[in-house]
């Protein structure tokens, strides 16, 4: 009987029921992927970072290593702690066996057991420990290239004689070695004494790398070496090494924790909205039950039973759907993920994930359920039919509520501080949320309109009872987090993944001389990139001079080193004018100092702004300039780029170089570097193609699971949206008959609606984006310490369509309503 | 920064002069300071001293050394980071428009660890002793040894251009630049290839003579040029 009574109160409110389980099943399917693939993608990360630095923990050194840190390290093995391998390396010239040819080459010489993590693909396809034994080498094919050479013939390294075996096609080491000059030569470190190359006199990076038995132990491992490590022996965990490649680690996964977070209390809005909504409905059943002398007890019972009965479909769509989810997301990254991801998500996961998802519902359904217990038998005769439900909520509760959320959020995020920030940045993001809708709503109703139609749609959004005020702050706290996502994501992609195009340049030529420059051209056909390089200092900046031991410990670039200035009289592809009239400042009048255009990341780190006067010396020899511009760089390719321009007079008759960059086939690169440096052998190549293919790889990789986890937030937000449409039917449904009693046809009423959801919807919007890009301006600058840039045209272009898609969702929840002849109507509700 | 940013500074680093006929600065002044004889300290990061603040590179402690010991001087610091022998040649009228009384010439470094053929850096050396010798320029020679890694045969090649050079031209030659610096863990930034602060004093300890014999030798020549 009693679930015949539930069934019945789900069935008249399926809208919100529906609303309602899928918000419970999304944030359990969020929270239990989100863990669980966190936590693979955790070890996947810390196993793309143990790839890339080649160990759990490196150990580097410019010399030979100290006695007490071999002890040490022989300790930590003998322990059983780690597996250790070496790997030194140093630049030689090889030689080709019965010839003059000479190269300048990258030499690793590792022991056994190299690579510890990650791989280094051969052309035979055979495993590289099996392959690299004493007396032999496996080479880069620019080598053979470049050389002359085929597999099988000999190398000869210092006074090495060595056997050339395989070919290397990819070293998962690669990106964190970008730049380096010349083509790799693997060798076996045994045969290191007999090349007579390394020792006294000699300039080698002599790394172990360390696997450890348990990878979460590096800190302490490292920490230990650390305390033997001599001058000049650096130890580092993966983690650890290489700021910029840590960095972004750091970033991928503290942005994926917050994704989880903000699922979690997106579907938790959509659940409290959805079920307010239900709630409002039930005002006056609840009433009459309470005239009828139903207790408390019996009314909330009955109520809490619907919650947790939509909550149960709910947590049970939620397990299958994340186990269909499962499945599409393995199909999805299958062949980029490495297979040990298997997206199982442990019986731990599930048990979290419930306990959090649980926690979840019954914080955010604690606050409508509370008002039932106010609704009094007097409401059957109101017309109002949300106020019974306001201002329920004992303060205590609701603290205490907030404590247990912020709990959640500290766990899911696994730090306190961050945990706590979140939570507070929440509650100040609905406060904000609020104050904005209190003063636009009061401000739109004092509005003195003269559109009848635009005047109901703004009153009907001030009218007592209406929860527009609610519906405003859910649905612009929840846009605001997505637009947050969205701004954040996309500025991470522009700081770490876009910086590597497929068509970024892969071959770099340097030093080539002025004179050498036209010759250089015609040589590579007209198709390098010319850059002109004056190196300079700066001095002083209107005539302050830069105080270089402050300049020396700034993070980042700072103002006392060489400067690159370069000269040309227009815009790269890439960059655009901030400030100033055209880069130079139009006409100048003649007397004036030079004009010279910055771009304006120099501009933030010199506080400088247009009309400062630069005073330079380019190598010894005074110049000063005259800010004219400033300029800003529109993607982050991998062009160079310049901090100072000039016009060509000024800078013609200094000291300059030029730098090439090409885009060539992989396989003619190696041609064609042995083709220039035969023709100018002062020109130095740096061939990145090899390089840029494995990072491209790495990014599209990571692009695809930030991608991924970005979705199912979006998801969330999306449900809000649908939910806080269907919460108002019921008002809509009211006044759509009243407007039709007092003369009004349909498409006026369409009309009253459109006009009602676009003041909605543009409200939320526009605040939502507001504090989103203030939200993201923050998060960039603070969290994630990369540039933000604010997208203005896709911004616009996302309130744009959600606003869309709230009038036409808001015209679709209407239309039964519209259509519904009032007489029916008025017959339902007169009893 | 970025992998980008680096990798562009990277490159940047490495870049260094030009070649050829170049028509003398049209807006650059020669910076103003100091009396006395004018010494311009010609190289790469060696003498630009990258790592260490401008005032504790070599040309300034130099400066401070020798006017100290009563020789009245302004030592500029025209050294570009990374430069090889081939950017040197070309920004030679560059340095030129200084006006300089004695240089000291590093480089070649930049060279060796690139690979260069060795027979490149002593043809551009020995072109810019040349032009320094015609225009009647005091110059101190800085050898420079390569590392061993590069093999026997190249290092040989490479570090007999120094003291062939030397014998050609007449110049005053110091056979090691860094002397007494080079592998020394206590003289060195963490790359071990930069001298630290104390480093450059070590360098400059170890250069002082051959600077005061460069200046004996101009003093000489020009009195013998003025008698």
């Amino acid at each position: 009987m009693k679930l015949r009574h539930l069934l019945r109160d789900i069935l008249h409110n399926r809208g919100q029921a529906v609303i309602f389980t899928l918000c419970v099943a999304l944030s359990m399917v969020s929270l239990v992927a989100v863990n669980s693939l966190r936590r693979d993608v955790r070890g996947v990360i810390a196993e793309d970072a143990a790839a890339l630095q080649g160990g759990d923990v490196i150990v580097r050194s410019g010399g030979e290593f100290t006695p007490a840190l071999r002890e040490e390290l022989a300790r930590v093995v003998g322990e059983g702690l780690a597996t250790a391998t070496t790997a030194w390396e140093f630049h030689s010239v090889a030689r080709r066996e019965g010839g003059e040819a000479v190269l300048f080459s990258n030499i690793k010489a590792v022991s056994g057991g190299y690579p510890l993590y990650g791989t280094v693909e051969l052309r035979s396809g055979r495993p590289f420990a099996e392959v690299l034994r004493p007396g032999v080498v496996v080479v880069g094919q620019a080598l053979l290239d470049r050389l002359g050479l085929v597999v099988g013939d000999h190398l000869l390294l210092g006074e090495g004689r060595l056997q050339i075996v395989d070919v290397v096609v990819r070293e998962s080491q690669r990106p964190v070695e970008f730049f380096t000059f010349g083509p790799r030569v693997f060798m076996s470190e045994g045969d290191l004494a007999a090349t007579g190359l390394v020792g006294k006199g000699s300039r080698t990076s002599y790394r172990w790398l360390l696997r450890l038995a348990d990878p979460g132990a590096a800190e302490t491992v490292a920490a230990r070496l650390q305390a033997r490590a001599g001058e000049g022996e650096r130890v580092a965990s993966a983690a650890t090494s290489g700021s910029r490649i840590k960095r972004f680690f750091d970033n991928l996964l503290f942005f994926l924790s917050l994704i989880a977070v903000f699922t979690l209390l997106l579907a938790g809005i959509g659940m409290q909205s959805s079920l307010a909504a239900l709630l409002r409905r039930q005002v006056k059943t609840i009433a009459i039950l309470r005239a009828l002398g139903a207790g408390n007890r019996h009314i909330l019972g009955h109520h809490l039973g619907l919650v947790l009965l939509l909550g149960l479909c709910g947590v049970i769509l939620g397990i299958g759907g994340g186990l269909v989810l499962k499945g599409a997301v393995f199909q999805l990254l299958a062949g980029l993920l490495p297979e040990k991801l298997t997206l199982e998500a442990s019986f731990a996961d599930l048990l979290q994930g419930l306990g959090l998802g649980l926690t979840a519902v019954l914080f955010f359904t604690f606050l409508p359920l509370a008002g039932i217990a106010r609704i009094k038998p007097a409401a059957i005769f109101r017309k109002e039919t949300a106020g019974g439900l306001r201002r329920a909520m004992p303060r205590l509760a609701l603290l205490l509520g907030l404590l247990l959320l912020s709990a959640v959020v500290v766990v899911q995020l696994d730090d306190v501080t961050t945990g706590l920030w979140f939570m507070a940045a929440v509650l100040v993001l609905v406060a904000v949320m609020w104050g904005l809708a209190h003063l636009v709503l009061g401000g739109l109703a004092r509005l003195d309109i003269s559109s009848l139609a635009l005047r109901q749609a703004v009153r009907s959004l001030s009218r007592p009872g209406n929860a527009s005020r609610t519906v405003v702050v859910t649905l612009a706290s929840a846009l605001a987090v997505l637009f947050s996502i969205y701004l954040v994501e996309r500025n991470l992609r522009a700081a770490y993944i876009e910086s590597y195009p497929a068509d970024a340049p892969n071959l770099f030529f340097l030093d080539i001389q002025k004179d050498q420059r036209e010759d250089f051209i015609d040589f590579v056909g007209g198709k390098a990139e010319i850059f002109p390089v004056v190196r300079a200092r700066l001095l002083a900046i209107n005539d302050r001079e830069i105080d270089r031991r402050r300049e020396v410990e700034r993070r980042g670039d700072s103002l006392s080193r060489e400067f690159n200035l370069t000269y040309r009289d227009d815009l790269l592809a890439d960059e655009k004018l901030v400030a100033g009239k055209g880069l130079f400042g139009g006409n100048r009048a003649p007397g004036r100092l030079p004009p010279v255009s910055l771009l304006d990341s120099v501009v933030e780190i010199g506080d400088m702004e247009i009309g400062d006067t630069l005073h330079f010396s380019i190598q010894g020899v005074s110049l000063k300039a005259e800010a004219t511009s400033i300029r800003s760089r529109t993607r982050s390719l991998l062009y160079p780029f310049f901090y100072f321009v000039f016009p060509e007079a000024t800078l013609k008759a200094a000291p300059q170089t030029f730098f090439a960059a090409l885009k060539v086939p992989q396989g003619e690169a190696s041609l064609l570097e042995n083709r220039v440096v035969s023709r100018f052998p002062n020109i130095s190549p740096i061939n990145v193609g090899e390089s840029a293919v494995e990072l491209g790889r790495l990014m599209a990789k990571l692009s695809l699971l930030v991608t991924f986890f970005a979705s199912l937030s979006i998801l969330a937000g999306g449900l809000i949206l649908v939910g806080s449409i269907l919460a108002t039917r019921l008002a809509r449904l009211e006044e759509a008959v009243h407007y039709k009693i007092l003369g009004g046809d349909t498409p006026f009423v369409l009309k009253v609606f459109g006009l009602e959801n676009l003041v909605l919807a543009l409200q939320s919007g526009g605040a939502a984006l507001l504090v989103a890009q203030l939200g993201s301006w923050a998060l960039c600058h603070l969290a994630l310490d990369i540039s933000f840039r604010p997208y203005p045209l896709a911004s616009l272009v996302a309130v744009g369509a959600i606003t869309a898609v709230v009038v036409a969702l808001g015209l679709l929840a209407s239309l039964s309503v519209i259509v519904k002849k009032p007489g029916a109507y008025l017959r339902e509700h007169s009893s | 920064m970025n992998l980008v940013t680096c990798l562009v500074l990277m490159a940047a680093l490495l870049f260094s002069g030009c070649r050829g006929e170049q028509p003398a600065p049209q807006r650059a002044e020669v910076e103003e300071g100091g009396g006395g004889m004018v010494i311009v300290a010609m190289g790469d990061s060696l003498t630009a001293g990258h790592g260490v603040s401008f005032e504790q590179s070599y040309p300034s402690q130099l400066e401070k050394k020798l006017n100290a010991a009563g020789y009245p001087c302004r030592v500029v610091n025209a050294g570009v980071s990374a430069e090889t022998s081939s950017g040197a040649l070309a920004r030679l009228d560059w340095v030129l428009t200084m006006d300089p009384d004695i240089v000291i010439l590093e480089t070649g470094a930049n060279d060796g660890l690139r690979g260069i053929d060795p027979q490149v850096a002593e043809d551009n050396i020995r072109r810019i002793l040349g032009t320094l010798h015609e225009r009647g320029i005091t110059v101190v020679l800085a050898g420079m040894r390569m590392v061993r890694n590069l093999g026997p045969e190249y290092v040989a090649r490479f570090d007999g251009i120094y003291p062939r050079l030397a014998r050609e031209s007449g110049v005053v030659f110091m056979p090691f630049f860094l002397q007494g610096v080079a592998m020394e863990g206590r003289f060195n930034l963490e790359d071990g290839i930069h001298p630290n602060a104390a480093g450059y004093g070590k360098v400059v300890e170890n250069l002082f003579p051959y600077v005061v014999q460069a200046i004996e030798k101009h003093r000489a020549l020009e009195k013998a040029g003025g008698s």
